[in-house]
């Protein structure tokens, strides 16, 4: 059985039912095996003997957090026995040392596998580019490996937990069965969330049993994530394909380039968005909470807000074990005092802040693929955070001196329209062939700007007939409504579980047919692979 | 804690600090006004503030910030 999305009739109606009946047949002692068994299988399903490396670094990060919690209680007992100031600094400075180089060793081995795996080609290719400009002709073969799905999400997952338990948020798990399965959970290995080590790890290994209600809600959000990727992801997919395929070929204006923007930034929220819910809903089946990663990011206000709406447990990884760790090393913090008496309190912390922001944002673009596009992906929008923290101060006092309301309405939809639009050409560097396409991508957005194609009838010829534009608007609109109630403080699930019988049914009835009649599936059809299980 | 509260009003003047406990979950403080207020604890307390500290327990009120200058003090 080949695996290749949540979204599969081979994931949907064989794997997760089977798991779910072996899960729920068994006594509970044994029931956490029998999800790090499924886990072991659906990896093997993704990436057959690749599963080497997962198996690899779940035992690499497993032994050095033992080793490490072995380190301070030794630390403990002999500063207990010393004596004298110098001996309790002598045995810190030492131990702290020691720690120092497992953690480092932990975390170097573990990223240049990922290193190798994933970035050797682009590496490879970009000093053999460097070469040609220097005059030498000499070109090194690029190498070729193949990486394991999901290999970038364990290794941040691997990461945080030897990182932890290195900073003592947690103790290392002496059970190797449960820091297995925290590193593999099915639904979440192929394309997040990033979890915790204490978001998961313990809800994974407690064998809960299957409970009405939370199978009922798993379920539906299953169902709405199936909405989200056929109906919408797939029917845009052609679209933007030919939009970004043809551009130059057809000599294509800036307008249908942004539209093409416009819509390859919708398919991707509704791919990834639609998986994460078919992924929080597989695993709200086994009474597991799985952390959110979208919080309706097109709400957002600012570049920074959509940060924090958008792929949730990637920001807060970086802003754990980048931002933080560099904005607060001993000399960042003498900057930002230093800077804080020269510059005032609103400039004062910037410079530590931007440097961060650059580390941050560089690794962003490169964790999201080997290419130069992602990098340009990275540091465009580490240069809109950046002036966006710059001018933030200015543009506060511009808007008390115009009597400007940051919280009125017309400025609100100002600023969400603005941030939805920088976005949407962040994604079209995202989604270009490379970096040079990126910047063509750029010239005909810019210069040859006009809507001329959204009328002439230019857009019926990219894949998608009218019939297509009315579905795609209803699909649109439910999953808007959704978002606005959540972005009001209503849970959707429950106000519709809480209408009379005859209200609620005919809702999940009308949802799960317009999926099934208007998904993309059947005989003709090419199932389109997870966007972000490339990653 | 009157020191504490004058640092807070210094960096971001828009709260109330004896009464709000939503300052990370309101985004009353963000990340660079949280750099600038460890730097101040730091240099006014005499205190290290680890990184794994920075979470939004301990920084959503002037209290649970607080609580934890006077936790690292007595380390």
């Amino acid at each position: 059985m080949k695996i290749t999305s949540y979204i599969s009739v081979a994931y949907l109606a064989i794997f997760l039912p089977a798991a779910l009946l072996l899960y729920t047949i068994i006594p509970k002692k044994a029931r956490p095996f029998v999800l790090l068994i499924a886990s072991y299988v659906f990896f093997w399903f993704i990436s057959e003997f690749l599963i080497a490396y997962l198996i690899f670094t779940t035992l690499c990060v497993y032994l050095l957090a033992l080793w490490l919690d072995k380190l301070k209680a030794k630390r403990k007992t002999l500063l207990e026995g010393a004596e004298s100031k110098e001996e309790k600094k002598r045995i810190k400075t030492k131990n702290t040392r020691a720690q120092r180089w497992i953690i480092v060793f932990g975390i170097v081995i573990n990223v240049a596998i990922l290193a190798v795996l994933k970035y050797s080609p682009f590496f490879v290719s970009s000093l053999n580019t460097a070469l040609r400009f220097a005059g030498v002709n000499e070109a090194l073969a690029p190498p070729k490996f193949m990486a394991p799905i999901g290999i970038s999400f364990y290794t941040l997952q691997a990461v945080s937990y030897i990182h932890d338990v290195y900073k003592e948020k947690i103790g290392a798990d002496k059970n190797l069965g449960r820091v297995a399965l925290f590193m593999s959970f099915f639904p979440i290995i192929m394309e997040g969330p990033i979890c915790r080590y204490s978001d998961t790890a313990h809800a994974l290994w407690s064998g809960e049993r299957l409970h009405y209600t939370n199978a009922c809600f798993g379920a539906q959000r299953i169902a709405f994530g199936a909405l989200k990727k056929m109906v919408i992801a797939d029917r845009l997919n052609v679209f933007v394909t030919t939009a970004f395929k043809d551009y130059e070929a057809f000599d294509y204006d800036g307008g249908l380039v942004l539209l093409g923007a416009i819509l390859y930034t919708v398919e991707l929220y509704m791919e990834f968005s639609g998986t994460i819910d078919v992924v929080i809903g597989s695993g709200e089946m086994f009474g597991v909470k799985i952390p959110e990663n979208f919080r309706q990011p097109f709400f957002s206000k600012s570049i920074s807000e959509f940060w924090q709406r958008w792929h949730i447990t990637l920001g807060t990884w970086f802003r754990d074990y980048i931002f933080y760790p560099v904005t607060m090393s001993k000399g960042m913090k003498k900057l930002t005092k230093k800077c804080r008496k020269k510059l005032g309190r609103d400039y004062g912390p910037l410079p530590a802040s931007i440097i961060a922001f650059f580390c941050v944002w560089a690794c962003n673009g490169l964790w999201h693929g080997a290419g130069w596009q992602f990098i340009m992906f990275g540091m465009y929008h580490f240069v809109l955070i950046s002036l966006g923290a710059l001018i933030l101060p200015l543009s506060n006092k511009c808007l008390a001196k115009c009597h400007i309301d940051r919280n009125k309405f017309p400025y609100k939809a100002f600023t969400i329209l603005r941030t939805a639009l920088l976005v949407c050409i962040g994604e079209m560097m995202f989604n270009s062939r490379g970096a040079k396409d990126s910047i063509n991508l750029m010239r005909v957005l810019f210069t040859k700007f006009t809507f001329k194609s959204w009328f002439d009838g230019s857009v019926l010829t990219l894949g998608l007939d009218p019939h297509d534009i009315i579905i795609l608007c209803i699909a649109i609109a439910i999953v808007l409504a959704v978002g606005i109630m959540k972005e009001r403080g209503i849970s959707p699930r429950e106000w519709v579980a809480q209408r009379p019988i005859f209200v609620r049914w005919p809702i999940y009835m009308a949802l799960v047919l317009f999926t099934v009649v208007f998904g993309a599936y059947g005989a003709g059809y090419i199932p389109i692979d997870p966007i972000y299980a490339n990653f | 804690m009157d020191r504490l509260i004058e640092i807070l009003e210094d960096i971001q003047p828009d709260a109330d600090y004896e009464t709000c406990t939503t300052l990370i979950d309101d985004h009353i403080l963000g990340s660079l006004q949280i750099i600038s207020l460890v730097a101040e604890i730091e240099d006014e307390f005499d205190i290290s503030i680890p990184t794994v500290e920075i979470k939004p327990e301990n920084f959503n009120s002037a209290q649970a910030l607080w609580e934890m200058i006077q936790r690292l003090e007595d380390e």
